[in-house]
């Protein structure tokens, strides 16, 4: 949905300024490209408005004066101005074209890295949908600017003030007769604009209310038919329809009064141009060619004044999108690589040392936690939800970086680390299996995007997967429709564990899933797991008892402080938090 | 795309005629005023002509007063007319489109349950959306259409009564500009659409990075996806240019082809001037009229193009309208008898569509007032059977009865006010908390309302919530967890009171923790209500009176949950997978 749009999200002078400045440093590679483009909007604007000039000039000169040797002169400049519109018009779309679908591109490329480049904690604060509108609606209404409108606008602003001039230069009488029309004209479309940006704008949202009540009807339809309530949903539904519809009418009725007043303007200007230019031509003040022409700029008034109206919206979003996406590519990277930063050895000891943490002004949510995790150690994080526990493991991958203290990898911290090789071995293996679109084998490839087939088929055997991902359609190279949505919870999980697998880390932090999966696969999931995670070091965060009873060590986080250490066994018998924690688990059902 | 069948064509042409004359007032005006307007439009600068005859070269007071009148007169016409022609266009095309929204939620709304799951609510968004507008955009051109032709018609028929020479020549690159900007808006569409399309792959790339930004981070995948989004952007440069060379050969020739007619009224209408065939006035009128022209053409042509556009849309709306809902009332259904609320199925096969069988002569009866939980592994057919009570399904053979009578003899509100089903995947709309649960049940009290989520254990949460039981969920609201939307989904069936009630999987989200919560207010409401329980979790299942093993279509075992562990080794693996996977609880 497009976000900028209403009239409160209208640029300060200032910001326009700030926004032109930079869009022009950033078209300044193209400059040759722009000043022949504007080279062409200039002779375009030119020939158009030289055609009501020849026809005067045919008119009086030749037809008037009998002189057919002039017509013939005047009809050959005539072609020649048709001939200069059509060049022109045409290479200004071309060129205008080269220089805005590039700068596009360019700029849809370098919103797309730094997105990519921002760090976690940037996401934290900014809703997915609200970054997603950033590369779509706002782009895309910069898209319709230049496609549409861009060359147009500037072309009949051209074309619109010549032609003022030229028919004040004419006959002032005439002209003084017919320019009443210009305020007018100006004044309507500042109305109208304003007006069907308001009237647009509530439309937009009931076009939403019903498309949402729609889906709803649609998605909540066995509901409904369950529980009866057909009539209610199709009364509802009705209601947001027929809201819509009314709001539509609003709308269109605002355009058909605008429509109306053009209309006026444009009966009486003619009118005026017939009536009183032939009185002026009857009194020999203006020639007939004169009020030929006139007839013809007519056209020139017009034309530019309702089509620029329009544009005048799409130039004002363009601008408050150019202004959100600068705003964007000037948020800084925080997760960045120092220079000289040197690769994490093979395998290491990963040491979390005094460490405290909070996003950003938030309240502290890691407290002067330290705990060293030995290589082929299996660590279990447990604690109640919001302990701290999630987040510790963020800090173990350089999701975040720390406020106090260090994470250490083989005693480099990972600060001083290279991005590549931390990500080569540390890996995460989150609840859910998110997937992106491609074959299931692209999925995988994510992890490693130069792995050979056979470096993927020896992922996929590590994890005694081989017969689930045969039972698939066309194997590993099954299509994954609409992020997985034809693969069920734990055949993603499937997906993710094997990406994992191919990365081939020596350190692999686990988010446990909270939720059951199909049980059909909830007993492959885990064994893959369990081999994914043979002879690694693991961290995992805990959600089940079982795990917590498996590992080596029991981290028990709370309150954001790490409150116990030790092996299960050691916890359960001290009768501490955890213990506390297990009573609880166990006190649920049993068989 | 394919051509459709004959019917479906005329279906769609048919349905496109009945929501476009749903306002017969409207049309009546509009094509009037349209008809008025042009007419207006034609006479000014006749009027003109002759003011200029009679009133000015030789000068006459009375004359020129009475057609400055007369031109005042036709241009209010103008003004008022384009107004009621234009809200009248909007009225009978905007409301054909309300009334294809209207239609089509209404039919999907009675669409049995089949036929959802095979459709796909992203199509049924685009037939709503989409489609809909592609048939407004044809039908807002009812009144203009037949003034367009009269506007051709007569002003051609001026021009040829002024010099039928000049005209022909002035007038012969029309033709040209109707077919020429025809051919544009049909070859333009597809690649407009292209572009459509690439914007859309650039949005895919962008949302799944973003929505995934943690994976594409956690294995250092940044220039992995830069790449595709670079591949998506190349793709969008690559269509706008495409579509940009389009517009660059024909929106110059659009606007080029009505002054080659100016050209040749100079041309040719001097050459007549001289030779005192035509007055400088009529040259002049004649620059008029074919500015005038060239409007009327433009939107014929896009009228021509956008016929196909309009028609293979109400075509494909007019396909879903015409599918049959398969679950009807019979004629002559009975009501509800005032039955204890016994269930059963005698022999019953079913399985969804063409697919093979779920369920094979699965008989079983369920006592008035019992519970029957109902457990096997996933696909063995458990939620087939809950689904068949309510007939959201019919069977394909033998019969399912509510209190004896055949579930397909008696009223369908009836039955499904009888019968209440717990989804495992609740569905809350958007709406408050108290709209949620009051959903089948408008009369419902406050006080209603507040004692089934507090036997449902909803009451805590929803206190908790901002503004209680008025608190909005959905989209712009509250979002709950699994667990809460399925407690939320438990006060609501609670509250529908309903004879029997089916709970699907309805606590598998509950966290094991808190279940026990509810499993006392699930036993309260169990109690002398004829129950199905689809379950995984012992504890769960153990509530009901008597555990129904299902396998392969058909009761493999049956008893209460202690004899079965006792007895049954298929039982007791199918409770170990789950004890496998809730090891914790």
């Amino acid at each position: 949905m497009r976000q900028m749009y209403g009239s409160d999200e209208t640029l300060s002078g200032e910001e326009k300024a700030l926004v032109f400045r930079r869009t022009a440093r950033m078209l300044a590679p193209r400059r040759r490209l722009i000043m022949l483009g504007a080279v062409c909007v200039v002779m375009q604007a030119a020939s158009t408005l030289a055609g009501p000039a020849i026809v005067r000039y045919g008119i009086d000169n030749g037809v008037d004066a009998d002189d057919l040797a002039a017509l013939n002169q005047a009809a050959l400049a005539f072609l020649v101005a048709v001939a200069g519109v059509y060049v022109f018009g045409r290479l200004t779309v071309l060129l205008v074209a080269r220089v805005g679908e590039g700068f596009l591109r360019d700029l849809r490329e370098k919103v797309f890295r730094h997105l990519m480049d921002l760090p976690l904690e940037f996401y934290d604060r900014n809703r997915t949908g609200s970054l997603v509108a950033r590369m779509t609606a706002d782009i895309d209404s910069l898209q319709e600017l230049v496609s549409q409108g861009l060359s147009m606008f500037i072309v009949n602003l051209l074309v619109l003030l010549g032609a003022i001039v030229i028919m004040v230069a004419m006959s002032w009488q005439l002209a003084l007769g017919v320019l009443f029309v210009v305020p007018v004209l100006v004044w309507a479309s500042t109305w109208f604009r304003r007006e069907s940006n308001k009237a647009y704008l509530q439309l937009r949202e009931r076009v939403g209310g019903t498309l949402t009540s729609f889906q709803e009807g649609m998605s909540g339809v066995r509901v409904v038919q369950a529980f009866n309530q057909e009539d209610a949903f199709r009364r509802r539904f009705a209601e947001t329809n027929e809201k819509q519809y009314k709001t539509n009418l609003h709308a269109e009725t605002v355009t058909a009064r605008y429509t109306t007043i053009i209309e006026l303007a444009q009966g009486s200007a003619i009118a005026v141009i017939l009536f009183y230019g032939g009185w002026l031509t009857g009194q020999d003040v203006i020639t007939v060619g004169t009020l030929a022409a006139f007839v013809l700029y007519l056209q020139n008034l017009f034309e530019p004044i309702q089509q620029m109206s329009q544009l005048f919206n799409t130039i004002q979003a363009a601008g408050a999108a150019l202004q959100k996406l600068y705003q964007l590519l000037d948020e800084p990277v925080t997760i960045d690589e120092r220079p000289g930063a040197v690769d994490l050895p093979p395998i290491g000891t990963l040491d979390v040392d005094a460490v405290s943490f909070r996003y950003g002004d938030g309240p502290t949510v890691l407290d002067d936690v330290s705990i060293s995790v030995a290589p082929g150690q299996r660590v279990a994080l447990v604690g109640p939800t919001g302990a701290g526990k999630s987040t510790l493991a963020k800090l173990m991958v350089r999701f975040y970086d720390p406020v106090v203290g260090s994470v250490s990898y083989g005693g480099v911290d990972l600060r001083d680390a290279t991005l590549h090789s931390l990500r080569q071995r540390i890996v995460v293996v989150p609840q859910e299996g998110f997937l992106f679109g491609g074959t299931i084998r692209d999925n995988i490839l994510i992890a490693k995007p130069g792995a050979t087939p056979e470096q993927v088929d020896e992922a996929v055997a590590a994890l005694d997967l081989e017969p689930r991902f045969a039972a698939f359609a066309h194997g590993l190279d099954t299509e994954v429709h609409e992020r997985g949505a034809n693969l069920s919870a734990g055949e993603r999980q499937l997906v993710s564990i094997t990406r994992a697998a191919l990365a081939d880390p020596a350190l692999v932090v686990l988010d446990e899933a909270t939720s059951s999966l199909d049980p059909g696969t909830e007993l492959i999931v885990e064994h893959a797991l369990e081999r994914l995670m043979e002879g690694r070091t693991v961290i995992v965060i805990a959600h089940r008892l079982s795990t917590a009873a498996r590992a080596d060590l029991v981290a028990v986080v709370n309150h954001g402080r790490l409150v116990e250490v030790g092996h299960h066994d050691d916890l359960v018998a001290r009768g501490g938090e955890y213990a506390a924690l297990f009573a609880s688990w166990t006190g649920g059902a049993r068989l | 795309m394919s051509t459709p069948e004959p019917h479906i064509r005329r279906g769609g042409w048919r349905l496109m005629r009945e929501v476009s004359t749903r306002e017969p007032r409207w049309i009546v005006l509009g094509v009037g005023c349209a008809l008025g307007w042009t007419l207006a439009k034609i006479a000014i600068p006749l009027f003109a002509l002759q003011a200029i005859d009679e009133g000015i070269d030789p000068y006459d007071r009375e004359a020129l007063l009475g057609w400055s009148i007369a031109i005042v007169a036709a241009t209010i016409v103008v003004g008022v007319f384009t107004y009621f022609r234009r809200k009248s266009a909007f009225a009978i095309s905007l409301r054909a489109e309300a009334e294809l929204r209207r239609r089509l939620f209404d039919h999907l709304q009675r669409l049995h349950f089949a036929y959802h799951d095979r459709a796909q609510i992203g199509e049924l968004m685009a037939r709503v959306s989409t489609d809909a507008k592609q048939v407004q955009m044809l039908v807002v051109f009812i009144p203009i259409a037949g003034a367009n032709f009269v506007m051709i018609v007569g002003v051609s028929v001026v021009l040829f009564a002024l010099n039928a020479k000049l005209a022909l020549v002035a007038m012969a690159s029309l033709p040209v500009l109707l077919v020429i900007a025809t051919k544009f808006s049909s070859i333009l569409h597809p690649v407009a659409m292209g572009l459509q399309e690439r914007l859309a792959g650039v949005s895919h790339v962008v949302e799944e990075s973003l929505s995934g930004v943690r994976v594409v981070k956690g294995f250092g995948a940044e220039e992995v996806q830069n790449g595709r989004l670079a591949t998506a952007a190349d793709g969008v440069y690559e269509r706008g240019m495409a579509l940009a060379r389009l517009r660059s050969i024909f929106n110059p020739l659009l606007e080029v082809l009505p002054m080659l007619s100016l050209v040749a009224v100079l041309y040719v209408g001097g050459r007549e001037v001289i030779a005192g065939r035509l007055s400088v006035a009529e040259l002049i009128a004649f620059n008029t009229y074919i500015l005038m022209l060239i409007f009327p053409l433009r939107m014929t042509s896009f009228m021509v193009a956008q016929v196909s556009r309009a028609a293979a849309s109400a075509q494909r709306v007019y396909e879903i309208l015409a599918t049959a809902p398969e679950i009807v009332e019979r004629k002559d259904a009975q009501p509800l008898p005032e039955g204890p609320g016994e269930v059963r199925f005698e022999d019953v096969t079913f399985g969804y569509g063409a697919g093979p069988p779920i369920l094979r002569e699965f008989s079983l009866t369920i006592r008035p007032g019992e519970s029957v939980a109902l457990v096997g592994a996933t696909g063995t057919g458990k939620s087939t059977v809950a689904r068949l009570v309510p007939r959201f399904y019919d069977v394909d053979a033998g019969r399912v009865t509510l209190d004896g009578v055949d579930v397909r003899d008696l009223r369908l509100s009836d039955l499904r006010d009888a019968v209440g089903l717990v989804f495992e995947d609740t569905f809350l709309f958007t709406d408050t908390v108290r709209a949620n649960i009051g959903f089948a049940e408008a009369d419902a009290t406050a006080e209603d309302v507040e004692r089934a989520a507090l036997l449902a254990g909803a009451h805590d949460f929803i206190d908790e919530l901002g503004d209680g039981y008025d608190s909005m969920l959905g989209e712009h609201g509250y979002s709950l967890s699994g667990g809460q939307r399925q407690r939320v989904a438990i006060a609501r069936a609670i509250l529908a009171d309903p004879q029997v009630l089916i709970l699907d999987d309805a606590t598998s989200s509950v966290d094991p923790t808190k279940e026990h919560e509810i499993r006392d207010a699930l036993g309260e409401v169990m109690r002398d209500r004829t129950t199905i329980i689809i379950a995984h979790r012992p504890a769960t299942i153990a509530l009901a009176d008597r555990v129904v093993l299902i396998d392969e279509g058909h009761v493999a075992a049956e008893g209460t949950h202690r004899e079965l562990l006792a007895t049954s080794a298929a039982y007791r693996t199918v409770l170990a997978q789950a004890e496998a996977h809730e090891a914790a609880s």
